[in-house]
């Protein structure tokens, strides 16, 4: 009998032994009734836990499902090669888009087959051979920089990569996962930035730096070997005219193409360019002078040569200065200082030269600083000064004057122009000195009384940088000089460069009314194009033909073709530094329009000259 | 020890076995609330014995022997030969003041050779687990505590203690014994089992969870009680005790069963604070598992129990409401399974509680239960 029912049988019966069988009934309904209430209970929870339990199983497969899409597009987004391929066959189980890319087919044609079915044999032995390596050992491969095995981009890219094993719940493996990332950029770049920081980015020459090191290992060398190198220091004579002129991309060519010609005429020679114009060259070990010598000759002569640039046929030149080690120093900072001192030497001496430094270009290196330094405060502490010199007829009548600056320094005395002008192009300052020398020559000439005329020297410099037609033009206002009065001289240097723009700029100064004269006529090149091209109102015969009229034949000769060829186009001739009644009857005859020189009067103070302008000598001391 | 079994009914008043050699130093008694308010039985007690603290408390359901009774007040006094007893209680202002009451009791009664502490506690307006927590700060972690909360049957309305004077509500009583004479042996086990998801506390104040999973909590009982039993909450709602796992105590065994409803927010209001933020799982059990359960109680407490005992033994069985309400007319079967496990010679007594009050075999520490059984042996060495 249940145990339950003994208990309701007991609790229905009485003292007597009775059994109240109303009372057991109620009992044993009552216990149904819980029994039933209990199953119910029971049931519903089941049911519910079970509707509970499958939600919950379904949220955390949604939550699943979405981190998975959340990796998945990470995995197919990122630049790098992703695949992953079952651990025991290699078949490749997922490719990313990158691996598309890399492997340069879709992965419809790579999923669920083995590297046997999509690689060349080769390629897919080695390829297996890697997977079973990785799978056999466990430890992930790596490797860093190697160039591609496979993919369509041919064996030209760099690749980090690496292979690593994923074992399943039971420690089986499983899948291998690879990434593959396409370094070659990088490496390429950092190969570059290498390189650029040794290199000029224009023409691909060593730097500076690069050079210092170069010649800080060269010393060492030769302290050891007891050797002995030459340093050359170059620098490009009028690049800066041509990039002033034309502009930096024709100069950036030009610099390219005169680069290229010194490294391949000095070629097993460390070729440098160390800024602007600039280039040092370290020379091989235990060359003789002589052949140190001729190299830089023949560099002077090879870059000299014409270098035709984008349409424009340029010239620039090369000056040389060479040091030697041991002789000229033994340490970087003097063997560079001397090379440089001999630098300056060549170019002073006239530029396309070559110098070896010698110990007295020390000394001249200290003076021409010294005079630069002095060149800045002579405008200001007015030590310059305007000499006239008169210019007349062949029959003597003065007609005019030649401005010609001077300067008087405290200490120097007068430094010839030929000292300080070169310096004052060089510096820039010319072109303040310039306009002083034109607002002075105008000033002085609208004073006079007869309208003489008043001619003044404008450097290559003044028509390359500032605005001297704008400048003329306003000098001309402030003084009141009447255009027709003055007369502009020019060298060939203006025309040389930018040819055009000079052009245009005479062709506005003439329209002003005022004159042009072609100024040492007969050096330099003498180009007759310039003459064809320019209508210039006079032209001045160098004074070197002049003085050698009598002495050399053929100085004469050239006087006469020079007067002919300026008659046949229609213009006067002045000839310079005429100093004897001799010279001034040969001109005459010839048919020379006017002369200059001490025969007329040398460059003086216009106070000298007083009754030539007209002035009388009582008025003008104590009027 | 010397134990005078007795119990009273409506029709005979009180009845019992032979009266004791000795005066009693204590009687325990436990009855209905409708049967102990007013103070008559008490009174009656104390007419029996003058020079005793009468110490008893409303219930659920009185246990004597192998019967449950719910018309019948059951006592015993005791009479001990070498063990001191001392019997304080207080008032309990509010249930946010627990945690202190338990203290002032505890202050009471704590002496170096203080061997256990019986405490009845009001059922309804205590958070039972502030006032062991209360009590077990001051006395330290070696002194077991065991007891139980008053009931009110499946009413929830009001529970009386009484100590050394009329039932009243809002009281908690301590007995202390002491001497090293004295033994005192506990076994607190359940028999339930979690079922269904893992949910999380997500907003919860003090005892009253106000969130489960985001959703209210009365949601989820009536869902799984079905409409017509939810309505008879929170009775009804002992059916599904929550097991609470909370992070900071991972080892702790809580499960809480509801004492109260606010259907209009939706809340429930457990026996304990319940923590935000920790997990709680509904819980479920049948007949026999928690007959298996009340029986592992017993087993636990008879085996605690060392050898050498002199004179009778007590088992006192402090079981949830929530079981009997449960197990129905099987209730007798959990009663049973002590029994077994006890052994003849051990005299049981004990009521269907609010709350069970007994270190758990896993921690050892004193802790406030919801649906066990906890059975607490008393006895006396020999000298």
């Amino acid at each position: 009998m249940h145990r339950l029912l003994a208990r309701q049988i007991r609790q229905a019966t009485d003292e007597t032994g009775q059994v109240d069988v109303t009372r057991l009934g109620e009992l044993v309904s009552a216990a149904y009734e819980e029994s039933d209430g209990d199953r119910r209970r029971t049931d519903r929870a089941i049911k519910l836990m079970i509707e509970e339990l499958e939600q919950t199983h379904k949220r955390a497969e949604q939550d699943l499902l979405r981190a998975r899409e959340f990796l998945d597009s990470i995995i197919e987004n990122i630049p790098i090669a992703v695949f992953a391929k079952d651990a025991r066959d290699s078949r490749y189980v997922l490719l990313n888009r990158a691996g598309e890319e890399y492997y340069g087919m879709p992965r419809e044609e790579m999923l669920g087959k083995t590297p046997e079915q999509i690689f060349p044999r080769e390629i897919a032995r080695a390829v297996s051979e890697q997977d079973r390596r990785v799978v056999d050992s466990g430890t992930p491969m790596f490797l860093e920089g190697h160039l591609l095995e496979v993919g369509v981009n041919g064996h030209d890219r760099l690749v980090n990569s690496r292979k690593l094993l994923v074992r399943d719940s039971n420690g089986a493996p499983q899948y291998l996962v690879g990434v593959i990332e396409d370094v070659t950029e990088r490496i390429t770049n950092e190969a570059r930035i290498s390189h650029l920081a040794h290199h000029d980015a224009l023409t691909d020459l060593p730097n500076r730096s690069a050079f210092n090191a170069a010649l800080e290992e060269r010393l060492e060398q030769a302290q050891e070997g007891s050797t002995s190198f030459a340093v050359l220091s170059l620098d490009l004579d009028r690049f800066k005219e041509v990039n002033d002129v034309f502009g930096h991309p024709v100069g950036d060519m030009l610099m390219r193409a005169a680069a290229d010609r010194l490294a391949a005429e000095a070629d097993g020679a460390f070729v440098a360019r160390i800024g602007g114009d600039e280039f040092m060259i370290l020379m091989p070990d235990d060359i003789r002078r002589e052949d140190v010598l001729t190299l830089a000759e023949r560099l002077v002569e090879v870059i000299g040569k014409e270098l035709e640039v984008d349409d424009y046929l340029s010239q620039v030149g090369v000056s040389v200065g060479i040091a030697v080690y041991p002789d000229d120093g033994v340490d970087a900072a003097t063997l560079l200082a001397n090379a440089d001192s001999a630098l300056y030497r060549a170019k002073r001496e006239g530029r396309g030269r070559v110098c070896f430094f010698e110990s007295e270009m020390d000394q001249e290196l200290r003076d021409r600083r010294l005079l630069q330094h002095d060149l800045r405060q002579a405008l200001e502490q007015n030590q310059f000064l305007v000499y006239f010199q008169p210019q007349a007829r062949m029959d003597g009548e003065v007609i005019g004057f030649e401005a010609l600056l001077r300067w008087n320094h405290p200490t120097r005395g007068f430094v010839p122009p030929d000292q300080f002008i070169p310096l004052a192009e060089e510096n820039g300052l010319i072109i303040q000195i310039g306009e002083w020398v034109l607002r002075e020559a105008c000033r002085e000439a609208a004073s006079w009384p007869r309208p003489l005329q008043v001619a003044v020297n404008l450097s290559p410099v003044q028509f390359q940088a500032g605005d001297l037609e704008r400048a003329i033009h306003q000098i001309l206002l402030e003084t009141g000089l009447s255009p027709t009065r003055l007369e502009v001289e020019i060298t060939e240097g203006v025309l040389i460069g930018d040819f055009t723009r000079a052009l245009n700029l005479l062709r506005r100064l003439k329209a002003l009314g005022i004159r042009i004269a072609m100024d040492d006529f007969g050096t330099g090149y003498s180009s007759l194009s310039y003459l064809q091209s320019f209508p210039f109102d006079k032209i001045k015969i160098d004074r070197s033909f002049i003085s050698n009229l009598e002495t050399t034949p053929q100085s004469a000769e050239i006087v006469r073709a020079v007067l002919s060829l300026a008659h046949a186009l229609n213009m006067p001739v002045v000839a310079e530094g005429v100093e004897t009644e001799a010279q001034r009857a040969f001109l005459e005859r010839e048919a020379c329009e006017e002369m200059q020189g001490y025969l007329v009067g040398r460059p003086d103070l216009i106070e000298r000259y007083l009754d030539l302008i007209g002035v009388a000598v009582e008025r003008r001391l104590y009027g | 020890m010397q134990i005078q079994y007795l119990h009273w009914n409506a029709a005979y008043g009180w009845r019992g076995a032979d009266a004791l050699r000795e005066p009693a130093q204590l009687v325990l008694y436990f009855g209905g609330r409708e049967g102990l308010a007013g103070g008559d039985r008490y009174r009656e007690l104390r007419d029996l014995y003058p020079d005793s603290h009468i110490v008893g408390c409303s219930t659920g359901g009185q246990i004597h022997g192998d019967d449950i009774a719910d018309d019948e007040v059951v006592a015993v006094a005791l009479c001990f030969a070498r063990t001191q007893v001392r019997l304080v209680d207080e008032v309990i202002e509010s249930r946010e003041a627990s945690r202190a009451c338990g203290a002032r009791l505890a202050r009471q009664v704590t002496a170096e050779d203080l061997a256990g502490l019986f405490v009845l506690s009001d059922g309804l307006s205590v958070n039972g687990g502030e006032l062991l927590a209360g009590i077990t700060e001051v006395l330290g972690p070696d002194v077991p505590v065991t007891g139980g909360l008053a009931g009110d049957g499946t009413q929830f309305e009001q529970t009386l203690v009484g100590a050394d004077g009329e039932p009243l509500p809002n009281r908690v009583a301590a007995i202390g014994f002491y001497g090293a004479s004295f033994r005192f042996a506990h076994g607190c086990a359940g028999g339930w089992d979690v079922f269904g998801p893992r949910r999380k506390v997500t907003k919860s104040e003090g005892p009253v969870v106000v969130e489960l999973d985001g959703e209210p909590p009365l949601d989820l009982y009536t869902r799984y009680l079905g409409d017509e039993e939810a309505a008879a909450m929170p009775g009804s709602g002992l059916a599904f005790p929550l097991r609470i796992h909370d992070e900071a105590e991972p080892h702790r065994q809580i499960v809480r069963s509801v004492f109260a409803v606010d259907r209009n927010a939706g809340t429930l209001t457990f026996a304990a604070d319940i923590p935000e933020g920790c997990t709680a799982q509904l819980m479920r059990a049948n007949f026999d598992s928690l007959a298996a359960g009340a029986g592992e109680a017993g087993r636990q407490a008879r085996s605690a129990l060392a050898d050498g005992i002199e004179g009778d033994k007590l088992a006192i069985l402090v079981s949830c409401t929530g079981r009997r309400r449960v197990m129905g007319q099987r209730t007798q079967d959990e009663l049973d399974a002590v029994a077994a496990e006890l052994g003849d010679d051990v005299v049981r007594i004990g009521f269907y509680s609010y709350g069970e009050i007994a270190p758990p075999a896993a921690t050892g520490r004193c802790e406030l239960h919801n649906q066990t059984m906890t059975v607490t042996m008393i006895a006396e060495a020999a000298a």
